[in-house]
């Protein structure tokens, strides 16, 4: 399976001569690579490679930041989460964000730091696997809402994601503990999202509902011997040196 | 005081140009702002060859000599002018132009020391606004914004780029063709061509040091990373491009790349004797040397690795306790982690100039890049936990493991995720640096059937092969 991090298959024309050239870093392509991040929250598509080429964009021409557009590519790097787009977007950040900053410290901090933090905060809770509390972290403040708000189908977007790490991980996984990883409270939803959208079984046994994940590559966790490979290059200098004693 | 007035006063920092013209360029440089600074150098004092001939050899060797470290504001203004000059001169002449340059090495030398002092001067001017102490050159430093700008330094390294055509150069080698068909005027000049070439690794180095680690290894899409690349002539190229290589893909969090890249040139070193008497450029590979080490035991820690014997055995001497340590995890290896993350990460900078009316907002750029670094250790502090007590079954009840391990069962079930999360890595195979396959990267495996966790291991077999070739070249 091979990646390539600066490609994207969803990405326009436009946007990829933009980034293979010099005008990746003409402030007039502001512009475009914002609305390019409007696109992505639209159509549920997401282009690290160029929301990093925009975060540079602002980091060379601090005057043309826009906070909310900041917090949108944030917000969409949440939902491929686990991997190092959340955290790259960060590295291009003003240090003075502080992302990871104890909070309250200083009461003059601005609404924009205050959001990077919130997200940041977020981007933890998912990076290691405290689903649970994400979504209750989510959901106890308003400001949470605002700061995904643009992103389409958010919650759905994550839930996807966490429901493919359980399914690498577990072959079966009760009822309970998976609802509240994807904070889908009643039996129902929950079912519906999963024989739907996985593709998975329940299975109900008296009080015990528990939900099926069919084998897949990651979780058969097969024990295996890994034998050496031997290929006839390995003996070239043998047999060169055959060659040679014969001449 | 103003630093046109300055630099009149001081004309033998400048560099010999004409000053007056010198200082009206400065005057017209402070109105400028993006559109005119990435045409900086065309508006700079061009010189004159015929009266600044005897001059230019002074200027190129000075453009490859490190500053004084305890240089005023001033030095590092003439510096910067000096550097815009000399590279106009080379660019924008008519056509190419011929230059005896005072050693091979110059052309690394030069853009080596162009982007050091870029990096100090940045890291000079943010320490001066977050200290506050210093209003006179706080004041000197708010006039002239524009000064070793990111556009300026990158401007330069894109234009010795295009100019001598290198990326197209390098391709057609890669293609197994001559260079010279698609070299062009410039190209084809070994000086032209070695400026590119190193325009091209101190791009890499700027890009990760500005925090964008993901363009710092695109920029090197054309070179091929072995022996016989062109910067493996020069040492201290070499070295550099390895570093900054590996520290990238550290930040991405591909581990086992970066160990790759940093056990490549360790091992390189360690080969070359020659290198290590003597040579002014010992010291700081002797430094880079240390921090390598220290990354690689970062890297080892975070993802478990056989690592080849000679770099296995040095770390051990060098970092021997810490290592353990590390790779113990836990809460108490975190100061460690960010010791070392530290004391081997480049300089960082922020591009632009800092907030001097506010000292407690300029945050050090090293800080916030360790601070991004040190929640991923922490979101992973406990993989080595698992890995110990899993290694022992091969079927475990979770609720009794997190009896063992004095946790609630749902802290556990987080960790078993994310350790099976980061034993799934990307690792390069073929084409740009950038690319990859997902690949398990840790022999142990396991799925959970509800609060039963299966545990599997894979074995690697005997290598058979590695023997039977060593001692058969011993005797035959």
């Amino acid at each position: 399976m091979g990646v390539t991090f600066d490609k994207c298959e969803t990405r326009p024309a436009h946007i990829e001569a933009i980034l293979n050239g010099l005008d990746r870093y003409n402030p007039e392509t502001t512009t475009v690579f914002q609305d390019y991040v409007s696109q992505q929250c639209e159509e549920r598509t997401f282009d690290c490679y160029a929301n990093l080429a925009l975060l540079k964009l602002y980091q060379f021409n601090p005057h043309l930041l826009q906070p909310e557009v900041v917090t949108n590519v944030l917000a969409k790097a949440l939902t491929v989460f686990p991997s190092p787009a959340f955290s790259l977007c960060l590295s291009l950040l003003p240090a003075h964000t502080q992302p990871f900053a104890e909070a309250q410290n200083t009461s003059q901090t601005s609404d924009f730091v205050e959001s990077v933090q919130k997200l940041a905060r977020l981007s933890t809770l998912l990076e290691s696997a405290q689903y649970a509390q994400f979504w209750s972290t989510l959901n106890s403040d308003d400001l949470y809402a605002d700061l995904v708000a643009d992103v389409a189908g958010f919650e759905e977007l994550v839930r996807i994601r966490i429901a493919i790490e359980v399914g690498k991980t577990f072959r079966q996984i009760d009822a309970d503990v998976l609802e509240a990883w994807l904070d889908l409270r009643n039996g129902e939803a929950l079912e519906k999202f999963v024989t739907e959208v996985c593709n998975w079984e329940i299975e109900k046994s008296g009080s015990s509902v528990v939900v099926k994940v069919p084998t897949n590559k990651e979780n058969e966790a097969r024990s295996e011997v890994k034998s050496e490979r031997v290929g006839i290059e390995q003996f070239g200098r043998v047999l060169r040196r055959g060659f040679e004693q014969a001449a | 005081m103003s630093y046109e007035e300055r630099a009149n006063a001081h004309p033998n920092l400048g560099d010999e140009s004409d000053v007056e013209e010198e200082a009206l360029v400065n005057d017209y440089r402070e109105q400028v702002n993006f559109d005119d600074e990435m045409s900086d150098l065309d508006r700079t004092t061009s010189i004159d060859a015929a009266s600044q001939a005897p001059d230019l050899q002074a200027q190129l060797a000075a453009a490859a000599t490190p500053l004084e470290y305890q240089a005023t504001l001033e030095t590092k203004f003439a510096s910067y002018d000096n550097y815009c000059n000399l590279f106009h001169y080379i660019l924008n002449s008519d056509g190419p132009v011929d230059l005896e340059v005072p050693s091979y090495y110059w052309a690394w030398d030069v853009i080596d020391e162009f982007i050091y002092q870029f990096e100090s001067f940045c890291r000079y001017r943010n320490r001066v606004a977050r200290s506050g102490s210093n209003e006179e050159e706080a004041q000197l430093l708010r006039e002239n914004p524009n000064t070793w700008g990111c556009y300026s330094v990158l401007n330069v390294l894109y234009s010795l780029i295009q100019r001598s055509q290198i990326n197209e150069q390098l391709a057609a080698m890669k293609r197994g063709e001559d260079p010279m068909t698609v070299a062009g005027e410039y190209g084809s000049r070994p000086l032209y061509k070695m400026l590119g070439y190193f325009s091209i690794i101190g791009l890499l180095r700027v890009h990760c040091l500005l925090g964008d680690f993901s363009l710092a290894l695109k920029t090197l899409d054309d070179i091929e990373m072995n022996k016989k690349a062109m910067f493996a002539r020069v040492m201290a190229a070499h070295f550099t491009t390895y570093y900054y290589v590996g520290f990238s893909y550290m930040m991405m969090r591909r581990y086992g790349d970066a160990i790759r890249m940093f056990s490549h040139i360790l091992i390189y070193v360690s080969r070359t004797k020659n290198f290590q008497k003597g040579g002014n450029s010992y010291d700081a590979i002797a430094k880079k040397n240390d921090q390598m080490y220290a990354l690689i035991a970062i890297c080892v820690a975070l993802h478990p690795t056989r690592l080849d014997d000679t770099i296995h055995s040095a770390l051990r001497e060098k970092y021997g306790d810490q290592l353990t340590r590390l790779q113990h995890g836990g809460p108490e290896a975190l100061p460690l982690f960010e010791e070392l993350f530290r004391s081997a990460c480049p300089k960082f900078i922020s591009p632009t100039p800092p907030d001097f009316d506010n000292p407690a907002v300029n945050v050090d750029p090293v800080d916030h890049q360790t601070s991004i670094f040190m929640d991923e250790v922490k979101n992973t502090l406990f993989n080595p936990t698992i890995r110990s007590y899993l290694k022992l079954y091969t079927t475990m009840d979770l609720k009794k493991l997190a009896g063992f391990l004095e946790v609630e069962p749902e802290k556990l079930r987080s960790w078993l995720l994310v350790n099976k999360q980061r034993s799934r890595q990307i690792r390069w195979v073929e084409g740009g640096l950038l690319e990859g396959e997902v690949v398990s990267a840790n022999d142990l495996d396991y799925a959970l059937e509800n609060d039963l966790i299966h545990v599997s291991e894979t074995k690697a077999g005997r290598r058979l092969v590695d023997w039977y070739l060593r001692n058969l070249a011993r005797v035959y």
